[in-house]
């Protein structure tokens, strides 16, 4: 079947990565029934293209980390599907990006490849891992809170002995040889409206600190730095459609990924309990403005 | 405000803070917009225009600047060998 996608490039045109990003766009719509949208047109004649972003899956291409198209589809409130970073893609096939605004050979190759990619992209419940065989450990679906406030911002912080936390933020729920793990309050506040998850891989062995994916908003990109080390075994894949439940809460609904634990009680060394994170948490708070 | 110490190992033992690749920075300064914790310091007339001024103020294991910088100019420490070092620390601290 051919994809239907609205495509959003940043189409930076003083940027090699930006030029990349139009070529990428113009490779999709010409092989499918894709339509693009000019990010520069989108400002002043929003309604033109109001019908094609509320019908079809946006996907957002972005030349560079300044993500222009991201936060343009931030501001206007846009869904993203998803969502390709020029530079990263070309990082992650060890392709070097010239400094020629216009495209060369290797340019064109990287946006033929990464079109392609896109058009052979499976829809993501499509693509939902099965994890046959995995034992599954129930996670509780409800949690207790301590709650610190300031201003009109709540932040609460779960109780519970099987709760560890690292100072960037992140949590992680101990059963057995099972964590699920997430981002506390803190993240979710200072990010506000989260718009985007890039998930861990299913299968990928984490170390401790390590990454565990990404979370976006129209102000910022947060890592998930993982609090402990393991194999991730599960993602939570309701938040690639519904990345607010992890403003709703990170705890609960909001989880990010299960990891089968390889070393806790190393990692547990250089791990916060409630209590300590608690005391951290309150000073971040208050030494910041969210 | 930032800390004295992370996990119990003082602070400056510790060597997690951002390497700027001035082959790169374009100076855009979204990293010193972005960071609140007067890691950077602009110096307007000098030719390195951006320096890591406080690298103690960087957030061990935060990365968070680096994905603000559109030409990829930040680079941090291998976490696997801070996270080492660290455990090591803590060992001689016993
Ligand atoms: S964001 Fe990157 S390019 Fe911009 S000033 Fe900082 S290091 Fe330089
Ligand atoms: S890594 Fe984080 S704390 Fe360190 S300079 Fe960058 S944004 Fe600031």
């Amino acid at each position: 079947m051919s994809k239907r996608y609205a495509l959003l490039p940043c189409n930076g045109l003083d940027k090699t990565a930006g030029c990349i990003s139009r070529e990428i766009a113009l490779k999709v719509e010409e092989r499918s029934e894709s339509e693009i949208i000019c990010p520069v047109f989108f400002r002043v004649a929003e309604a033109k293209y109001r019908q094609s972003t509320q019908d079809r899956p946006l996907v957002v291409i972005d030349g560079c980390q300044t993500r222009c198209a991201s936060k343009l589809a931030a501001e206007k409130n846009l869904k993203i599907a998803e969502k390709i970073t020029v530079t990263e893609e070309a990082k992650k096939r060890g392709q070097q990006i010239g400094a020629s605004l216009r495209l060369g050979s290797n340019e064109l190759a990287l946006a033929e490849a990464i079109a392609q990619q896109l058009l052979a992209e499976e829809s993501k419940k499509e693509k939902e891992v099965k994890r046959a065989g995995e034992e599954v450990v129930a996670f509780p679906e409800k949690y207790e809170y301590e709650i610190y406030t300031k201003d009109k911002f709540i932040f609460r912080v779960p109780k519970g002995e099987q709760f560890f936390f690292n100072e960037n933020d992140c949590w992680a729920y101990v059963i057995g040889h099972r964590a699920r793990v997430g981002v506390t309050d803190f993240v979710q506040q200072s990010l506000s409206d989260i718009m985007f998850f890039t998930p861990p891989t299913i299968g990928a062995e984490v170390e401790q600190f390590g990454e565990l994916g990404n979370i976006e908003s129209g102000k910022a990109v947060f890592e998930i730095v993982s609090p402990v080390s393991g194999k991730v075994v599960a993602v939570n894949d309701e938040l690639v459609s519904s990345p607010e439940r992890i403003n709703d809460n990170p705890y609960e609904k909001g989880w990010i990924a299960e990891l089968e634990l390889t070393n806790f009680e190393n990692d547990r060394e250089l791990l916060l309990d409630f209590k300590s994170y608690f005391n951290i948490l309150k000073r971040k708070v208050d030494s910041f403005h969210v | 405000m930032s800390e004295d110490t992370f996990m119990g190992v003082p602070r400056e033992k510790i060597d997690w803070s951002p390497r700027i690749d001035y082959s790169k920075c374009n100076y855009c300064m979204e990293c010193v917009k972005f960071c609140p914790h007067q890691v950077f310091e602009v110096r307007e007339h000098e030719e390195k225009k951006l320096i890591v001024k406080n690298p103690q103020n960087c957030i061990v294991f935060c990365r968070a600047c680096s994905k603000t910088c559109g030409p990829d100019a930040l680079s941090f420490p291998d976490k696997g060998e801070v996270t080492r070092k660290i455990k090591e620390l803590r060992e001689e601290m016993k």
